[in-house]
């Protein structure tokens, strides 16, 4: 094994993505002990059983909810955690956005934030259109008329079920997942982003700004 | 099954999806209000 093989420049790399000690970190900046910080894990909680419940759901397809207790049982809990899903992550975005958690380098976090919530809607709406009764028939005859009149229904059909299926169980999760995964590194390359006036613990005092002549201006 | 809308203008919206934003805004304000359980800090961080 030399220091130049390419599992070494991948373990290194692995290393570097994120700070020593932060994969996993045990030890917070004393501003995250507020309950607005906990809904970024508890939409990832709720993603968790929302994958879960939708690999079961799997097992017996689209319909095995019309014919059986137990499916129906799996089906409402997919429903549910996504509705607890979209809540969460909603309470996340508003809490991020009156924070400004794009400050300190954080673009990007904020930008797979925003990505994963636009493609969580098209999965759901998906989701939707896999129901196999007439709302998912309704919903598809109204959303084709809507995505057509913005020029977008030449690449897809939403009348197209199998089509859709595939996009709900396979296309748009794996979206998600990858995602989901850059934007927990991410977090965890930067760090939670602080409250607007708190200072964070690795980062140097600012020094105070000089007035500027507009301002001294504006004084007298 | 009808359900019971609000009607504003040009905005229209079941009486259950207005009931479930307001909810989630309690829920947000809860969040920022109420303090976090102290138990759960160590009191050691950084």
């Amino acid at each position: 094994m030399t220091a130049g093989s390419w599992t070494v420049r991948t373990r290194n790399r692995i290393a570097r993505i994120v700070p020593p000690g932060q994969w996993l970190p045990d030890r917070q900046p004393a501003y995250v002990s507020s309950w607005i910080y906990v809904f970024g894990v508890l939409t990832l909680a709720a993603l968790f059983v929302v994958i879960a419940s939708g690999i079961i759901l799997t097992l017996g397809g689209v319909t095995w909810w019309h014919v059986s207790a137990l499916g129906h049982f799996v089906n409402s809990l997919h429903l549910w955690s996504v509705e607890l899903f979209f809540a969460f992550m909603v309470i996340h975005l508003w809490g991020k956005f009156f924070m400004a958690a794009w400050r300190g380098k954080r673009a990007l976090t904020w930008i797979t934030g925003v990505l994963a919530f636009a493609g969580s809607i098209g999965t759901a709406f998906t989701g939707y259109l896999s129901q196999t009764n007439f709302d998912s028939q309704w919903i598809g005859t109204q959303a084709k008329d809507g995505l057509n009149s913005v020029g977008i229904g030449s690449f897809f059909n939403v009348l197209n079920p199998g089509q859709m299926l595939l996009w709900h169980v396979a296309l748009l999760p794996f979206v998600i997942g990858l995602l989901t995964v850059a934007h927990v590194i991410l977090v965890r390359r930067h760090g939670v982003v602080p409250p607007i006036d708190a200072q964070p613990p690795d980062e140097p005092t600012p020094a105070p700004t000089p007035e500027s002549p507009a301002d001294l201006t504006a004084r007298r | 099954m009808s359900g019971t809308y609000l009607h504003w203008g040009i905005i229209q919206i079941s009486l259950t999806n207005a009931l479930v934003i307001v909810i989630m805004l309690v829920v947000f304000a809860l969040a920022i209000l109420v303090p976090f359980n102290k138990s759960h800090d160590r009191g050691d961080r950084s």
